[in-house]
């Protein structure tokens, strides 16, 4: 493996006096996509507000693009914030801002642009992202939750990010509308060599388009590697996790 | 050809040849270059059905913004896609500009209509007739509850009831005693300093308890009650609103009116009168003190001027306001708060406008009641 984009160095958590990672570690490398599993309180989500440097680990070393995250100074980090979008659980779109403005925020904060060219720029990242210009003008109340989840990943990908971090971006979703969103992950992770880690509960999205898994469990990583040997892995959650679902494919 | 100069930029070199037309890329393709590239290359000078050869050249780095860019200068020079030949390409660079190709299309093709100035002012008009209907619709409402609790008592709720008497009448009275105080003790102190010129010393008596029992105390308290009472209205039934409290409640058999809004309404119409009542006598007891300090006006002496002049009919008039005032509170709050709509965001908006708009009917209800009073020669 070349240069990992993510690198995870046993992290350890306490939250509430209890220790909630004991020792995570992995690595991610450029152009994968990956998904990181769990049961529910396992941190998953704080997991990932550690790797983008919104919540401090108690111990351990997080490393985006080979830069520990928590020893930058805040100049170097948001240096670093430019070259990885985020996408939140429910989307976490400027409700006071239309769709075309959320997405055009981080333009104007990071980019001069010429107006003309910033709209062109705003409504071609719509259109990366999945949704219809007719969404352009709305709130994102006006949205229903499929809409609002393609409307921040376009706000994601607005500075060409190289990593992409998405909280259960399908949760939420009805199936047709979440295999759509699978398939524009996959499809941006393959023409961009877009890098994503992603949370997730849904095994559609790990049969689907997910290159590796990693399992969380008791606070450590259980299983790492590819979704069909994972499934294979002897340990009682994994198990009836991969068999609460059939896949159709690949299994 | 020969004829036909090739034209090269820091960002692309152009140029025809037997075969159709070569665009060399250069340089990084990028979104940090894009305003850069956009201006030094305003368009491709290509006839529209040309060949056109793409050629990574000195290409360093293409990403999707730089390539949006340059698949949206063909698309302006009339090159059909299909005329764009990309085999010299590197595979990468390839795909990332199908992709955007295809997402570019989806893009221009689907024009987004722009409202014009009709469209607006008909849109503006359909809202303002919406937002009467629903304020009369709600005030229907409310008379209609209110009617049915008067011959169906069994209706109050008296649990929600007596926490709103408690939270609306009870908690508010410090703020209310102390700022009818201070404004008594400003009336009394800048009337003091006029008064004081002429030797009309005791004339103090008659400004203070005129203007403070039948204006300011009623005023004063509806607006600290609409500040204070009528956004926590508001922002409780808004925030129920959003986390579909309110549905959850229906569907429980209740009526969302009868266990939000008869509760709040009833007890904030009760409450203000009696509010207005202490108001009025710390308003009276700020005067009195400063008639004191400043004009050796005794409190006897004070009390007495005081029966003689306030008569039971002004102190009647202010506290009569006072109903009405808070019914025109309740109602607003309550309907701003059922009309919150889905995001967390509208709870602040509703909040605001439930201050303002009582506030802006308080004053337009008393400035009813002086003209109407004083018509009637009360």
């Amino acid at each position: 493996m070349s240069e990992p984009i993510i690198e995870a160095q046993g992290i350890r958590t306490r939250l509430g006096g209890a220790w909630v990672h004991d020792g995570v570690s992995f690595r991610v490398g450029r152009g994968e996509l990956v998904a990181l599993i769990g049961g529910s309180g396992t941190g998953k989500t704080v997991l990932l507000n550690e790797l983008i440097g919104l919540i401090r680990p108690t111990g351990g070393v997080v490393r985006l693009f080979g830069t520990d995250v928590w020893q930058a100074s805040l100049e170097t980090l948001n240096a670093l914030r430019c070259r990885y979008g985020v996408l939140f659980q429910d989307g976490a779109l400027f409700s006071s801002l239309t769709v075309a403005d959320n997405v055009a925020a981080p333009m104007r904060e990071h980019l001069a642009l010429p107006p003309a060219l910033q709209s062109q720029l705003v409504e071609f990242r719509l259109a990366m992202a999945g949704l219809p210009l007719s969404a352009v003008d709305k709130k994102p109340a006006e949205l229903s939750g499929g809409m609002r989840k393609r409307a921040a990943l376009a706000r994601a990908l607005a500075l060409e990010p190289e990593l992409l971090f998405l909280d259960e971006p399908t949760s939420g979703l009805d199936p047709i509308a979440a295999r759509a969103f699978d398939q524009v992950v996959r499809t941006l992770c393959d023409s961009l060599g877009l890098t994503v880690f992603m949370n997730t509960h849904d095994l559609d999205t790990l049969w689907g388009i997910v290159d590796r898994v990693i399992v969380l469990s008791d606070g450590r990583v259980i299983a790492d590697g590819p979704v069909a040997e994972v499934a294979r892995v002897a340990e009682p959650w994994i198990q009836s996790y991969f068999a609460a679902h059939v896949p159709h494919r690949g299994g | 050809m020969g004829e036909q100069a090739a034209i090269s930029t820091l960002w692309h070199l152009l140029r025809a040849d037997a075969e159709g037309w070569r665009l060399s890329l250069r340089g990084d393709w990028c979104l940090d270059r894009l305003a850069a590239i956009d201006a030094a290359i305003p368009k491709l000078p290509i006839p529209r059905d040309a060949i056109v050869r793409l050629e990574a050249g000195e290409l360093k780095a293409l990403d999707s913004a730089g390539a949006m860019l340059l698949v949206r200068r063909l698309w302006q020079a009339g090159v059909a896609w299909s005329n764009v030949r990309r085999d010299d390409l590197p595979a990468r660079h390839r795909h990332l500009l199908d992709l955007v190709e295809q997402r570019f299309e989806e893009a221009v093709l689907a024009a987004r209509p722009q409202p014009n100035m009709l469209a607006r002012l008909g849109r503006a008009a359909a809202d303002g007739l919406r937002e009467i209907h629903s304020r009369l619709r709600f005030l229907g409402h409310a008379a209609a509850s209110l009617a049915e609790v008067v011959i169906k008592p069994s209706h109050i709720r008296p649990r929600e009831l007596f926490v709103q008497l408690e939270q609306v009448g009870l908690r508010a009275l410090i703020i209310v005693t102390l700022m009818n105080f201070l404004i008594g003790v400003v009336i009394a102190y800048l009337t003091g300093i006029q008064i004081q010129k002429f030797g009309a010393n005791i004339f103090i008596v008659d400004g203070v308890s005129l203007g403070v029992c039948r204006e300011l105390a009623p005023v004063l308290v509806a607006v600290l009650v609409a500040g204070r009472s009528g956004s926590a209205f508001t922002a409780q039934i808004g925030a129920m609103k959003v986390a579909d409290e309110i549905a959850a409640i229906i569907t429980l058999g209740l009526s969302a009116f009868q266990v939000l809004v008869l509760p709040r309404l009833i007890a904030i119409i009760l409450v203000m009168p009696l509010l207005t009542f202490i108001g009025d006598l710390a308003g009276l007891y700020g005067g009195m003190l400063i008639a004191d300090l400043q004009l050796d006006i005794s409190h006897a002496a004070f009390i007495e001027r005081l029966q003689a002049v306030l008569k039971l009919k002004t102190v009647l008039i202010g506290l009569g306001k006072a109903p009405f005032f808070a019914a025109a509170i309740g109602l607003i709050a309550c309907h701003n708060g059922l009309r919150v709509s889905r995001d967390s965001r509208s709870v602040g908006l509703a909040t605001t406008a439930t201050v303002v708009q009582s506030i802006v009917a308080v004053i337009v209800i008393d400035a009813f009641f002086a003209v109407l009073l004083s018509e009637l020669d009360l």
